[in-house]
């Protein structure tokens, strides 16, 4: 399959996202952002849109760009000031930015085509010049996450120990939600604005299936992507190829993802079996 | 000159939210090496004050002084230990890690988790007796162990002043033992505990000084002035009773 070079730039963006959505995810998870990184995949869309109509795929980056790091600062805005709940404010967001989003896409005349691309990504046809992009942005989200790590993870296990600690909790919201969503800005190219949402939610919480380490999580939720990434290209080639089956590779990276999560569930539970057991046991000395 | 010995002084202080007073009246002070209790009826006031130390809540009027300095230059500076059922049991770090967390703002943003802090982190654990529980899973050990793990928290972050949110309340026996003995320590080296508490019987036993709140201080002093069948009765309507025997029990409104 590597002997096709749009393949090896397929699989090397993959593994860039792996690289960031592994850690990334862990934070969602212990923030409960599923629901707000949800928010940002679809709120990035009308600035992919505005983008696209502008300067055609190379304008993508940076329309999603300035959409992402406009909704995280206002999701961030409207739930410090206490005007809508964390969920409401988001629900809000989302919907108004994706109804824009569809509305100016409705516009063109290649309404289909554009929304498919949009919504689902064209991986296999990433260029060296995105690929090079998304990789700038990941040594960014990485550097911004190493900083941040300790913090968000006391913020989120205790907001009022954080606080008494001297860590400006707005702050801490805002950064976060920019990480996202540069998160959702370097994927969404690759894998759309609805799938991006699987990157930032399935790592973490397959991972956590199997271990309680919060590093642990966030360097097998990185495997995880990498593995899937891997599988979803090969298995999209094979049945395109050998059989004549139309796979996006997009969406059979993330089936492939799911599936992961599917398999390791089972053995959650077992874990959580045996650990309410040791409990039981501990909690008694 | 600043008053470095007061941890802690409330002058004729008002305190809310949103430019809004809810509690007022607030005057007192808290000396390092001292414990004070707050208390008071639910929704007297006690976390409104507790928050207002660490900058959460308003003050609206008069003054406030923590360590020395106004709120707002004070962030940072005292610890706080949560009510164990207000934390995720799920949440995925282990005893080590929340006792770490207490070292996070010396440790800074950018220096990694040094062997120091890391020790820190176990002398902290050992003083509460559970330096032989540091690895497993915050939400595996018991209530007790939970809270006994908040105070090493605490302990860990080496502040001049505790903020402590209900410490005992549904501890178990041995966990009292060890919390109560760890405070203890900390006094004797000088740092001052504020207990927020709807035991009186506790107040009455640790603590040096007791504040009666319900929306406005009703009394502050030692807990002999304060702890007694009227000033109860005053601040917790009728569910402060009078016993054949002169002691005053709370009841069930």
């Amino acid at each position: 399959m590597f002997e096709a070079p749009f393949m090896v730039r397929a699989f090397a963006e993959l593994a860039l996202l792996a690289l960031i959505c592994g850690p990334v995810s862990v934070f969602v998870f212990a923030r409960r952002l599923s629901f707000v990184a949800d928010a940002l995949t679809h709120t990035v869309f009308p600035g992919v849109v505005i983008g696209f109509a502008a300067a055609g795929a190379e304008g993508i980056f940076g329309g999603a760009l300035v959409a992402g790091v406009l909704t995280a600062v206002a999701l961030t805005l409207l739930t410090r000031a206490g005007l809508l709940s964390d969920d409401a404010a988001t629900a809000v967001v989302l919907t108004a930015m994706f109804s824009v989003g569809v509305a100016l896409v409705s516009r063109r005349s290649s309404y289909t085509s554009d929304l498919t691309t949009f919504l689902f990504g064209r991986i296999l046809t990433v260029t060296p010049r995105q690929l090079a992009e998304t990789a700038v942005l990941a040594v960014v989200i990485l550097a911004l996450v190493a900083v941040g790590a300790r913090a968000w993870i006391f913020r989120a296990f205790d907001p009022t120990g954080s606080a008494a600690a001297g860590f400006r909790t707005t702050w801490l919201d805002l950064w976060l939600n920019l990480v996202v969503a540069l998160v959702v800005v370097a994927a969404v190219r690759a894998v759309g604005t609805v799938l991006v949402i699987a990157l930032l939610v399935v790592p973490a919480a397959a991972a956590r299936t199997v271990t309680d380490r919060l590093p642990a999580m966030a360097a097998l939720g990185t495997v995880l992507t990498l593995l899937a990434g891997y599988a979803g290209l090969w298995v999209s080639w094979t049945a395109s190829i050998d059989y004549g089956v139309r796979l996006t590779s997009a969406t059979a990276v993330v089936l492939i993802l799911v599936l992961a999560y599917a398999v390791l569930l089972p053995v959650g539970r077992l874990r959580a079996k045996t650990v309410g057991r040791a409990k039981t046991v501990g909690q008694a000395r | 000159m600043a008053d470095t010995d007061t941890a802690l002084r409330y002058a004729s202080a008002a305190l809310g939210y949103r430019g809004r007073a809810v509690l007022t009246d607030v005057d007192f002070a808290l000396r390092g090496g001292r414990t004070l209790a707050l208390v008071g009826p639910n929704g007297a006031g006690k976390s409104t004050l507790i928050k207002s130390v660490l900058g959460l809540a308003e003050v609206v009027g008069g003054a406030v002084t923590v360590l020395g300095r106004p709120v707002a230059q004070a962030r940072g500076l005292a610890a706080y230990v949560p009510q164990v059922d207000s934390l995720d049991a799920d949440f995925p770090v282990s005893a080590a890690d929340v006792v770490l967390m207490g070292r996070y703002r010396r440790i800074g943003w950018w220096r990694p988790t040094g062997r120091a802090d890391r020790q820190a982190a176990l002398a902290a654990l050992d003083r509460v007796g559970l330096a032989d529980r540091a690895r497993v899973r915050f939400g595996l050990l018991s209530g007790g162990q939970r809270q006994r793990v908040l105070v090493a928290r605490a302990i860990a972050a080496e502040s001049r002043l505790l903020l402590l949110d209900e410490p005992l309340n549904g501890v178990d026996a041995t966990s009292q033992a060890a919390i109560l003995r760890a405070l203890g320590e900390l006094t004797a080296a000088g740092a001052a505990l504020l207990i927020s508490t709807h035991d009186l019987g506790l107040a009455a036993r640790i603590a040096d000084q007791v504040c009666l709140l319900n929306g406005r201080q009703w009394a502050a002093g030692t807990p002999a002035e304060v702890l007694t069948g009227e000033l109860l009765r005053r601040a917790y309507g009728g569910h402060a009773v009078d016993l054949p025997d002169g002691r005053t029990v709370l009841v069930e409104p």
